[in-house]
């Protein structure tokens, strides 16, 4: 299959295959594995969804009709004491976290308990009717009703937890900011045919990544990039025709689902090494940090969504120092940024990672951060001509 | 009357015109506390002028005065000689009895004997022979007998802190002016003891051989201790009727008291030598009645004002019910910013004396922004009430003259008393006002978010089961509130979704003791449940701290 111009010669990529070959080794030796008794959320057919609903608004039948409050009993989903990390799967809910109830008789959680029956019956008929939205689109069926966006996307992941089941299930959508590029080509649900290209114009994201098949890929790896400015820059220089074949991919910051999902797929799907490029800060860590191990509030889908092979490629504090990158091209930590380099290192999985703590420890020592931008001092295209095929060529990712 | 001994009787002269001098005598005590008579003598005369035009103010009605006199002076009395910390109650009982005979002088008259006695060992150090002296000079055209008695029958001097005492003396009276009289007495004895709770005292009306008794008390009653030393009664019951019995849930049966911070008065030039009395502050507190409980249907707007005036030793100050007719109680912007709480006030003439509420000295009823008092306005709706304290601003005197002079000051110049120190009364007193209409406001938001909150409950529980195509779970949700249809089904969820959450809302207000008990339960955003734990039917002992109003804090526990 040929996609685009051919990139390096076949032994530029022997430090991949080897890390491919151990990845899948590794693979094999963890499959069938499943960690002991973690809460998953499962996919649940239509009928079940709407099971699932009927019996929830029965049981607050009954409470009132027996002239009790009725209540909902929420997980705790983002409280670290419910929490358990498995390095194969990252962070997950336990199963039997701890829960808070929402009552219906309280001033402080009445409208809370509402607004969540009225979401329900909204995603009762989605499901129902076999349409979807997203949750920017339920938020604007009576804005004023829910206030804010937030308060809606809290529900949606509350009612996902509870009924334990993905979001996708219950027919309500993340919008897609994530992009990609490069070597890959699928069909969509409603059979378009998407070919990503090393184009100016990158491919949106679909927004249902459970409905595209036919994925086809000869790539040899996956970049995640964290800033979309980056991500740009590189394709402004071409860089997945010079790499190629590899595939490309942002979230813009902070990742929605859909591209977390994307991501989950094609490793999935391919068993390529994805590895991350993010500034030299506690935020891009962060980010990482979503990618390979998920979030605390996405925790009950972890298996759905965590890429725990994934490698971090760059832009390391260790990279500061060995390419003297000069003092004023660096930026000095903010105490959000202490306080969250703090809460990085205290993590359950940079126990699991040694080298990322030596990295952090270094970071917290120079109290200084640097954006991968900081890269152009060297040269206008450093980065994508000599920083990321050193890495990638001599397997300079940890 | 449980007399000991011999008693001497002294009898003055028989009552038949308005004693405009009667305070010509005793009044020259009063004043000359601290003071030489020479330095004195000029602010003495005016004063003493201004006294009689007040009282040649009162002629029409004068039989409550003494009564209403010897009453003030005892309980003034009991308080300075019996040393009585600040913030203690007073405790005793006094019997007032009226005898009226027709009268065989005079058509259509009564002879009418008062008595006024203690029933009980209640005094301490009541010089006898002085307070009779005193008496004579205030009321020297009344019929006046006194009474009292002694372990050895000296009755000169004793100062025995045991001595039980009687006075009594005689008026002509029609029928028409002594029901009247005892209407404004009783209502004199309801003011005193919803601040003075320990005092009982026994009212008996005979007339022509009929009797009738009445026991003004409040001493089991639930009370709020103030930290300025006052304590109220707050059961609303004596405030305003009864709401009806279908709203009883939603109101608390306590009102709820907001303390303003104490206002120092300005004594305007030429009323009085305000050395001889020292600093006085005006400290308001201001409640709703009655108080709706948090999340209450009843969550009316306003109705009325009614406002409470006293003076030190927690005294009524007024005690005619006559309108003050006095240019700052006319003008209701100083009591309350009409404009921020959107109530509009006119003064209410003529309330009926013949209630067993406490009646306000000075009452106004909101009216609509038209100008109509429509009744569309929330006629049944709670009313503010304002009560007003005076008091030394040094603490407790020690001078009885000092607190008798100062009672007489302020009956005779609170309005010009009241606009001359205009502005810091006016800011202390529609702090309180403001803090308590905005709670009310609060209740009634959070009334409408709950309200707000069920309709979206229960549409979309409908909208499940309207659009269920599982006849099992249908059947299910009729069949558990047996309804025959979705239509009944949707009625009957809404009433018994809402039934539930206001029987428990309702019940978290935990001052309600008449309710069964109810687990408690802390909502942190409800400052209104937070009031709730200083209050307890004990009233003293100064374990609830005052209610001071600032802005931003809440009241402690």
């Amino acid at each position: 299959m040929a996609f685009a111009p051919a990139g390096p010669e076949a032994s530029f990529f022997d430090a991949l295959e080897r890390h491919r070959a151990a990845l899948l080794a590794a693979e094999k030796r963890g499959a069938g594995e499943s960690p002991a008794g973690a809460a998953r959320a499962r996919p649940a057919s239509s009928s079940e969804v709407l099971t699932s609903i009927e019996n929830i608004i029965q049981d607050i039948i009954k409470s009132l009709a027996r002239n009790e409050v009725p209540a909902f009993t929420i997980d705790n989903r983002s409280r670290w004491e419910n929490i358990t990390f498995e390095d194969s799967v990252g962070l997950q809910l336990i199963p039997q976290c701890t829960t808070r109830k929402i009552k219906s008789d309280s001033p402080k959680s009445v409208k809370k308990f509402a607004l969540i029956l009225k979401i329900l019956s909204m995603i009762y008929k989605l499901v129902q009717s076999n349409t979807y939205a997203t949750k920017r689109d339920i938020f604007y069926t009576n804005s004023q009703l829910f206030g804010n966006q937030a308060s809606v996307d809290n529900i949606i992941d509350d009612i996902s937890c509870m009924l334990k089941v993905p979001r996708r299930s219950l027919h309500v959508l993340s919008t897609s900011k994530g992009l990609i590029a490069g070597n890959l080509r699928y069909v969509e649900e409603d059979g378009t045919r998407v070919q990503c290209t090393c184009s100016a114009t990158a491919t949106a994201v679909p927004s249902n990544i459970q409905g595209i098949r036919n994925l086809i890929t000869d790539a040899k790896f996956l970049l995640i990039v964290e800033k979309d400015a980056t991500f740009q820059r590189l394709l402004d220089d071409n860089f997945c025709s010079r790499m190629s074949p590899c595939i490309m991919v942002t979230g813009k910051g902070i990742p929605d689902l859909n591209t977390r999902l994307l991501v989950k797929k094609l490793w999935d799907t391919f068993h390529i090494p994805v590895f991350t490029l993010v500034d030299a800060d506690p935020h891009g860590i962060e980010i990482l940090c979503v990618y390979k191990y998920g979030s605390m509030s996405m925790s009950f889908e972890a298996h759905s969504l965590t890429v725990p092979t994934i490698r971090w490629l760059g832009l390391l504090p260790s990279d500061i120092q060995r390419l003297n990158i000069p003092k004023d091209s660096l930026i000095p930590l903010t105490k959000h940024d202490q306080r969250k380099l703090d809460s990085i290192l205290k993590r359950p999985y940079i126990t699991y990672q040694p080298l990322w703590r030596k990295e952090l420890e270094m970071m917290a020592d120079s109290k200084m951060k640097a954006e991968i931008q900081a890269l152009t001092f060297l040269s206008a295209d450093y980065l994508s001509r000599v920083y990321l095929p050193n890495k990638l060529r001599f397997g300079g990712w940890i | 009357m449980g007399n000991r001994g011999k008693s001497p009787e002294h009898t003055g002269k028989g009552y038949d015109s308005v004693p405009g001098d009667m305070f010509f005598e005793v009044a020259p005590r009063f004043v000359r506390g601290r003071h030489s008579a020479s330095s004195t003598a000029g602010s003495v005369q005016s004063q003493l002028l201004e006294w009689k035009n007040f009282l040649r103010r009162k002629a029409a009605n004068t039989l409550f005065h003494p009564p209403l006199w010897i009453l003030r002076y005892l309980i003034i009395h009991w308080k300075c000689e019996t040393g009585i910390v600040k913030g203690a109650l007073l405790e005793g009982q006094l019997m007032i009895s009226i005898e009226a005979l027709s009268s065989k002088r005079l058509p259509n008259s009564l002879h009418c004997a008062i008595t006024i006695a203690s029933t009980g060992n209640i005094y301490g150090g009541l010089v006898f022979k002085k307070f009779l002296q005193e008496i004579q000079s205030v009321l020297p055209r009344f019929s006046a007998k006194l009474t009292w008695a002694s372990e050895e029958g000296d009755h000169s001097q004793d100062t025995s802190s045991v001595t039980p005492f009687q006075v009594i003396f005689k008026a002509d009276e029609s029928p028409q002016s002594l029901k009247k009289d005892c209407l404004i007495i009783k209502q004199f004895l309801r003011k005193v003891i919803i601040v003075h709770q320990k005092l009982k005292f026994n009212f008996h009306l005979t007339v022509n051989g009929i009797r009738s008794a009445e026991i003004f008390g409040a001493e089991k009653e639930p009370t709020l201790r103030l930290s300025s030393g006052i304590t109220l009664v707050v059961g609303f019951q004596h405030y305003v009727s009864k709401p009806k019995l279908n709203s009883t849930e939603s109101y608390c049966s306590r009102i709820h008291p907001v303390l303003g911070h104490p206002a120092l008065l300005s004594i305007p030039d030429g009323t009085a030598d305000m050395g001889l009395l020292g600093e006085l502050t005006l400290t308001p507190a201001a409640a709703l009645c009655p108080s709706p409980k948090v999340f209450s249907s009843q969550l009316n707007r306003i109705s009325s004002l009614y406002i409470f005036l006293y003076g030190p030793l927690g005294l009524p100050l007024i005690s005619d019910q006559e309108q003050p007719s006095t240019t700052v109680f006319r003008d209701t912007s100083y009591f309350i910013d009409s404009k921020k709480h959107n109530l509009f006030m006119v003064p209410t003439l003529d309330l009926n004396l013949d209630t067993d509420l406490v009646l306000p000295d000075v009452s106004y009823q909101v009216e609509s922004n038209e100008g109509n008092q429509s009744q569309d306005m929330d006629s049944q709706g709670p009313a503010l009430l304002l009560f007003l304290f005076v008091d030394f601003h040094d603490g407790f005197p020690v001078q009885q003259v000092e607190i008798w002079g100062l009672h007489t000051l302020l009956t005779a110049h609170l309005s010009a008393i009241l606009s001359e120190s205009r502005s810091t009364v006016q800011d202390s007193i529609q702090s309180a006002v403001d803090q308590v209409l905005e709670r009310h406001h609060q209740a009634a938001q959070a009334h409408q978010r709950l309200q707000g909150s069920l309709s979206v409950a229960v549409s979309s529980i409908m909208s499940v089961l309207t659009g269920s195509t599982c006849s099992s779970f249908r059947n299910t949700c009729l069949q558990a509130l047996e309804a025959a249809d979705t239509q009944e089904f949707g009625t009957k969820l809404h009433k018994i979704f809402y039934d539930t959450l206001q029987h428990q809302l309702l019940h978290h207000c935990s001052c309600d003791t008449e309710q069964h008990p109810v687990p408690q339960k802390r909502h942190s955003t409800q400052s209104t449940e937070n009031w709730h734990e200083n209050i307890g039917p004990e009233s003293l002992g100064g374990k609830a701290p005052g209610l001071w109003v600032n802005p931003g804090l809440k009241a402690e526990k």
